[in-house]
């Protein structure tokens, strides 16, 4: 695969892709054993445990989607600044550090799985804290390669030209790493420790990360659809503005039962309610553009992608999140596969989509098309059924969690008191099981969409460029 | 400071919370198709979803004990979702405007004169 035509943002982002995809894969197989291991848990056990096989499969859904955002950033960075960057060896030497260190941290994960839990093991082996396990040497390394990140960004855009787009997504950076040493020091008091630690999960994943998607999608819609610069920089003024309005004390929703004061439950439950009104901006705008302006698109796949993060979003993170959110029902819910089932979709919903369709943008760039269509593409099958079973199969997943975690909200819950004995007998409720049942077909569904996926993307508009050169050298 | 959910009302919450968030968006969804079409018949429609995420609202707030307080979120949510999609409405066409090469619709309450609906404007355009 020649990069030679790319800029030197580009050939770093396809570096971050490649691992990103990488990354992609493994949760999506770290999640079918885990899948696996709720079905049969002796499944290797003594081997491979379920508590590695699910921080496997969590960790590496944050870093794959932070690999993607920033393989995105580095992708769209010399063309929206109009400059070359300016550290792209300081650039390449971070996501070499970052990349080992991920490597290094899984390896760790995977070969010392026990052990106690003092301050070696939250320097060296695991920190404890549910989707940010790294151990603590491993965030200073993540800390260093995203002030790295932030200096190229920033530094590349002062040194050509600022941008909407670029002014928001700087100032995103810059929460972006701040936010997370908020999970980094240790506290012996446990509602402490889970404050500060939802400040990197919900605010990252609510505020910054929503920010940096809607950069992206601003930027990704000038490219895939023409839209006006001018209109896409106000729209992601007002959908910042939005987001950030409801979603920064939506952290609320987090601090109902970890023993923060009672006030929470009245800010959690009011700005949660209003963090599906940025959603319904989206539904009013897009109607409105795609009435006025008839776009064609120059790359279905990536288009359809991104029709997928809004539908996505919407059920995802708007539906799903608000059935669940006000404490008086939560109080059943929280911590259930209610969770899994919400957090499957919006994630996938929200940032696994968008991800995706830039790796589209990215494949039309290295293979040299003008265009991502059936021109291109003949009958395009391998995108679309894709599209088709990644999504049939994440939304399988969030169905039958919902079974499993609707049970177990009454079970253990609401009838057995969340003891220990309410526990167990939500476990072993044949509707918990036939849900964890139907949620292993629908992975194995999503597994298919994956290998399509992979397979496109390492292929999709190649056969058109070997035909383009062999034309071009038969006619020389 | 919260009344919990009684276990005969799980399934009233859930569901009306969902209908909420869909009754919402179809209603925004509606609700702009409708001005951007010029069809004042589909605006009814639009506030007849508005009036599923009315009853929505109510319900939830039944089932889930929103009192006191809570009553000012019940009172948020349908003041919000009622008038969202115009705020939004109106935003769009003031950007839109505000691109020169953007023809922005007008609305059936706007005017009588189905002509300078988005038709008029993609004839201006062909024009």
């Amino acid at each position: 695969m020649s990069l030679a035509h790319l800029n030197g943002g580009q050939q770093l982002a396809v570096k971050y892709y490649i691992v990103a995809v990488v990354l992609f894969v493994a949760q999506i197989l770290f999640g079918l054993l885990s899948g696996i291991q709720y079905l049969e848990p002796d499944f290797l056990q003594g081997l491979l445990n379920f508590n590695i096989t699910r921080t496997v499969h969590i960790n590496a859904m944050i870093v794959w989607m932070l690999y993607g955002f920033i393989g995105s950033v580095y992708w769209l960075l010399e063309e929206e600044s109009e400059t070359e960057i300016v550290g792209l060896k300081l650039g390449n030497l971070g996501f070499w550090v970052l990349t080992s260190a991920v490597t290094v941290v899984v390896l760790v994960f995977l070969f010392i799985q026990t052990g106690p839990g003092d301050d070696f093991t939250r320097w060296f082996i695991n920190e404890g804290r549910e989707y940010i396990e790294a151990p603590r040497w491993a965030d200073i390394g993540i800390v260093i390669c995203m002030l790295i990140f932030f200096y190229n960004v920033a530094a590349t855009f002062s040194k050509g030209k600022w941008s909407g787009i670029a002014g928001v997504l700087t100032l995103d950076l810059v929460a972006l790493a701040g936010i997370y040493l908020a999970g980094m020091f240790y506290t012996t008091n446990i509602s402490v420790d889970q404050y500060w630690w939802w400040w990197v999960i919900h605010l990252w994943v609510e505020a910054t990360w929503e920010v940096l998607v809607g950069c992206l999608m601003a930027w990704g819609l000038m490219k895939t659809l023409g839209v006006s610069r001018k209109i896409v920089t106000t729209w992601l003024y007002i959908e910042v503005a939005l987001m950030f309005g409801s979603g920064i004390l939506g952290i609320g929703h987090h601090y109902f039962w970890i023993g923060t004061p009672e006030y929470w439950f009245s800010i959690g439950g009011l700005f949660s309610a209003l963090e599906p009104v940025p959603l319904v901006a989206m539904v009013v705008h897009a109607v409105y553009d795609s009435g006025v302006r008839h776009s064609k698109g120059n790359n279905n796949p990536a288009l359809a992608w991104l029709i997928a993060h809004a539908f996505g979003n919407f059920f995802g993170a708007g539906v799903w999140g608000f059935m669940h959110t006000l404490p008086q029902i939560n109080l059943f819910t929280h911590g259930t596969q209610w969770s899994a089932s919400h957090g499957h979709l919006a994630f996938f919903g929200a940032y696994a989509t968008i991800i995706i369709a830039m790796f589209y943008i990215a494949a039309q760039y290295v293979r040299g098309q003008s265009s991502f269509g059936p021109a291109t593409l003949g009958s395009g099958w391998k995108w679309k059924w894709a599209l088709g079973l990644l999504n049939l199969g994440v939304v399988g997943m969030t169905v039958a969690l919902l079974i499993s975690g609707y049970e177990q909200s009454f079970i253990e819950r609401a009838v057995g008191g969340s003891t220990w004995m309410g526990y167990f007998a939500a476990q072993i409720h044949p509707w918990f099981i036939q849900g964890m049942e139907w949620r292993m077909v629908f992975g194995l569904v999503t597994t298919a969409g994956i290998v399509l996926l992979v397979w496109d993307l390492l292929t999709i508009g190649k056969s058109r460029v070997v035909e383009q050169s062999r034309v071009t050298q038969t006619v020389s | 400071m919260i009344e919990p959910v009684e276990l005969k009302d799980f399934f009233i919450v859930f569901f009306s919370g969902a209908m909420i968030i869909m009754s919402g968006a179809l209603y925004a969804l509606l609700f702009a198709w409708s001005r951007l079409q010029s069809k004042p018949w589909m605006m009814a429609t639009a506030y007849g979803s508005y009036g599923i995420l009315f009853i929505s609202v109510l319900t939830l707030g039944s089932a889930a004990h929103l009192n006191g307080f809570w009553w000012w979120l019940v009172i948020a949510m349908l003041v919000g979702y009622l008038l969202a999609p115009h705020g939004i409405w109106k935003l769009c066409v003031g950007t839109h405007t505000a691109d020169e090469n953007a023809y922005p619709p007008v609305s059936a309450e706007e005017t009588d004169n189905s002509e300078t609906s988005l038709k008029s404007n993609s004839q201006k355009e062909a024009i």
